[in-house]
């Protein structure tokens, strides 16, 4: 039965065929047993971790460090409880760089 | 900026948690998948919370097994973030969304923050979305993001520090791109060719 349950479960690149295997800090999970890594197919498929490296990898420091010294930035990042500042929403035309904010 | 955020969260007992749409995998992008991708890394690091193993067990006893529902991810979601003191989940390119994942997505990030009012928020995406994010989040921050000259050439000089020809540059043939890139910015609302590997997604 164990082996059953996840064979809808394909693990997909999330578009990131070539992205390199690199060990960073981001989320990367140790799994403790095979159980483990049965639990984390069977709650999602997707691993967005894959992208996020091939991310990393093609940015280079110098580009929109500027968001973090804005305003609206410090309003959500140290934002008070409630509803008001919760979303921060980078909006933008493709290929203007909204991905590689840092 | 997730990287600016997990630098902080060592600091901090705070979680950053991230999900990139993708047209190419729609799909099986459901909200369902997408709350439990964001789930899998808030609980992936500090062993598996006891609710989710039962959970999984009771889905295995089912012939063939079950997949989680969208409200049992949101429940085990729910119980995950109180455990920390703060969760950071950022979303990148809402518009690859399927439309009908957009709003249940956006419904579902809405009954996080009022359960757990500090979780924030951070979402990119096309402005056309912006009027679908503040049907949830009236009062969301927007920031439009436009490519500006000091990230294109900033860019540039990058790109042809790395030339794999360098005995085909020169200075004033390096100058001259810089300059008629930079010169035919204002033209474009997306840049040029040459500029496409960063400027991918």
């Amino acid at each position: 039965m164990a082996q059953t349950i996840n064979t809808n479960a394909v693990t997909y690149g999330d578009g990131n065929i070539n992205c390199p295997n690199i060990n960073n800090s981001y989320n990367t999970n140790i799994y403790q047993s095979d159980e483990d890594a049965q639990i984390m197919r069977w709650l999602s498929p997707l691993e967005p971790g894959n992208r996020h490296d091939s991310v990393r990898t093609g940015r280079f420091n110098g580009v929109r460090d500027w968001l973090l010294e804005t305003r609206q930035w410090r309003e959500w990042r140290g934002g008070e409880d409630g509803v008001d500042k919760v979303v921060l929403f980078c909006s933008g035309n493709p290929g203007v760089g909204k991905t590689y904010l840092r | 900026m997730i990287d600016t955020l997990c630098d902080q969260a060592k600091e901090e007992d705070l979680v950053v948690a991230c999900l990139y749409c993708d047209y190419r995998v729609q799909q099986d992008q459901t909200t369902t998948n997408m709350m439990g991708a964001i789930l899998k890394q808030l609980v992936g690091r500090g062993g598996i919370p006891e609710d989710i193993r039962e959970a999984f067990q009771e889905a295995k006893k089912v012939v063939g097994g079950t997949r989680p529902l969208l409200e049992d991810q949101m429940r085990m979601l729910k119980i995950a973030i109180a455990s920390f003191s703060q969760v950071f989940i950022c979303i990148d390119a809402l518009d690859e969304c399927l439309p009908k994942n957009l709003l249940e997505l956006l419904e579902s990030l809405r009954d996080i923050s009022r359960e757990s009012p500090k979780t924030r928020i951070f979402l990119t995406g096309r402005p056309h979305v912006k009027e679908a994010i503040q049907r949830y989040f009236a009062k969301a921050i927007v920031i439009p993001i436009s490519p500006n000259q000091h990230d294109i050439r900033n860019y540039l000089e990058m790109r042809l520090d790395r030339d794999d020809e360098p005995e085909a540059m020169n200075n004033d043939l390096r100058a001259d791109i810089v300059r008629s890139i930079l010169g035919n910015m204002s033209d474009m609302c997306v840049c040029v060719s040459p500029l496409s590997t960063m400027y991918t997604y």
